[in-house]
């Protein structure tokens, strides 16, 4: 297990619609300690996801530096587990084959790989479904698998690319839980990006504020609620709800004036 | 496999499935009966159109003298090696091709080209090649499929999200076990495709390359009959080239295509 270090990253592309480089992210320096649960927030457009991406390593960052533990990040690897938003989940494997698929890539036995997988697809509340194919699963189910197949290859570091934008209010809900409990209960390191200003509240120790266009760090908010957490406790309680407007207030601050709404929200 | 449901022939399935059957095979009948009482109410002269017995008869003698399943034999194992040669060089080129862009997009238009060139287009220098007979017929079935699988195989892993590629690379795939957990398997419905697609065209210009290029198969037997006014072997030749083809098509490919694209999720199952 090792700490994630970000030294003054920025990412600059060229815009072949604009036709002028763009720089999407702008000298972001963060630290995320072993064990830790942090949460990007921002605006649409702020670089959250390219942030991601970058510590993934399925860009390269144009400046600055990726350090996890002593290793620089050079591209993707299995010490690095990544959860995307749309699943990408194999549609061509049963779910216990997409689950055991990064233990199957590092040589681990057939027998040990699927005895781990079966593990973890319990753990994520879908025993019972081992042999079903994604395309028969709700995109609720199919993110479980998403969690599941991520945390059985025993990443470092779990990268969370809005993993629950695309699945209805209260599976989300359910999902945000589910997420507490396994992190409680293992206390894998996690970069969790979203847009959803109250899940990053519910689930983070410390949430981190992007400003929009260059995305560099506005603010860092610790989250102190007490553990373990659940919405039927937290929705009502004071703390969070005054921890939600304080973040809020500084992702609509880092908004252009032009656009108070708040911005709708694009994908990509 | 059998343990997912949804690909068992449920007995709803299972009827509509005869039904379609029924449904192809009853206005063929009805052909063949408006065929049988044409030449009897016409009185048409056998050199000129066979009657259904005469038909019969001839593959009956055909049959008996073994030559029948010789020509077909021939046939056959033409498509079946040119095929297979064709599968095995032009899926990893095809797929080879497809992880680089630039290359993709030069090769495309060429692959193009030669996958819509007739393989019978091939036979003038195929002959000049490899001479008349197993080598020059061969050569004719492998281009017909070699350029339509490689194009379709192309497609296929183009056409296979970034997403996929990077989840693979992120559980510790490296590039060769992306090739063959991610690309390989992702691109298999237009793989699949594209050899049904490529062996149409090469079941066509097999027959038409027997015709110049060989002394044996279900080609060189009708063209031989032509030269003994023998029209009920011509006949029993076209009538055999279009059963074996449906044969094929109906119940391997065509099955075989089905699957893959509902497995893939690519497209949902009937009702579903």
């Amino acid at each position: 297990m090792a700490d994630l270090v970000i030294r003054k990253l920025g990412k600059t592309y060229f815009d072949l619609y604009a036709g002028r480089h763009v720089t999407a992210v702008a000298d972001v320096s963060l630290e995320i300690h072993t064990g830790e649960f942090v949460s990007i927030v921002g605006a649409s457009g702020c670089g959250k996801t390219t942030l991601l991406n970058m510590v993934a390593g399925f860009i390269p960052p144009s400046e600055g530096e990726i350090l996890l533990g002593d290793r620089q990040v050079k591209g993707p690897g299995p010490d690095r587990g990544v959860v995307f938003q749309g699943f990408a989940l194999f549609p061509w494997k049963s779910v216990l084959d997409n689950v055991a698929f990064g233990l199957k890539m590092r040589g681990v036995p057939r027998a040990e790989r699927l005895r781990i997988a079966e593990e973890y697809v319990a753990l994520v509340g879908l025993a019972g479904a081992e042999s079903r194919y994604p395309t028969e699963l709700s995109g609720g189910m199919q993110q479980r698998v998403g969690v599941a197949r991520a945390l059985a290859n025993s990443p470092e570091l779990l990268l969370m690319d809005e993993p629950f934008a695309s699945v209805d209010a209260q599976t989300r809900m359910t999902l945000q839980e589910e997420l507490t409990r396994i992190w409680e209960a293992k206390h894998p390191t996690i970069l969790f990006v979203t847009h959803d200003v109250d899940e990053a509240v519910f689930l983070s120790d410390r949430v981190i504020v992007l400003t929009r266009s260059p995305g560099t760090v506005r603010a860092e908010v610790p989250i102190p609620l007490p553990r373990p957490r659940s919405w039927g406790r937290l929705v009502e309680d004071g703390r969070f709800k005054a921890l939600v407007a304080r973040v809020l207030a500084l992702v609509r601050d880092s908004d252009p004036p032009t656009n108070p709404a708040g911005g709708q929200e694009r994908s990509g | 496999m059998s343990r997912e449901a949804g690909t068992q022939p449920q007995p709803s399935a299972l009827r509509s499935r005869v039904t379609d059957a029924v449904w192809f095979v009853a206005p063929l009948l009805a052909l063949v009966a408006a065929w049988a009482v044409a030449v009897r109410t016409f009185h048409v002269p056998l050199r000129v159109f066979p009657s259904v017995g005469d038909v019969l008869l001839a593959g009956l003698q055909e049959f008996q003298r073994g030559s029948l399943f010789e020509h077909i034999r021939q046939s056959l194992t033409r498509v079946a090696v040119g095929t297979i040669l064709a599968i095995l060089t032009s899926v990893p080129i095809g797929i080879a091709v497809a992880t680089n862009r630039l290359v993709a997009a030069c090769l495309a238009p060429i692959l193009r080209f030669f996958a819509v060139l007739a393989g019978i287009a091939w036979i003038p220098i195929a002959t000049l090649w490899f001479g008349y007979g197993f080598g020059a017929i061969t050569f004719v079935i492998f281009n017909a499929v070699f350029f339509v699988v490689a194009y379709n195989t192309m497609l296929g892993v183009a056409s296979i999200p970034q997403v996929l590629r990077n989840a693979a690379a992120s559980l510790g795939a490296t590039r060769w076990q992306i090739f063959l957990e991610v690309l390989l398997p992702g691109a298999l419905p237009n793989i699949v495709t594209g050899i049904r697609t490529g062996m149409g065209y090469a079941w066509r210009g097999l027959i038409a390359a027997e015709m110049i290029a060989t002394n044996a198969g279900l080609g060189y037997m009708l063209f031989l009959a032509r030269d003994f006014y023998r029209t009920e072997v011509i006949l029993l030749g076209m009538i055999l080239i279009g059963t074996i083809w449906l044969a094929m098509d109906r119940l391997i490919l065509a099955p075989v295509e089905r699957r893959t694209i509902e497995r893939w999720g690519l497209a949902r199952r009937a009702g579903a």
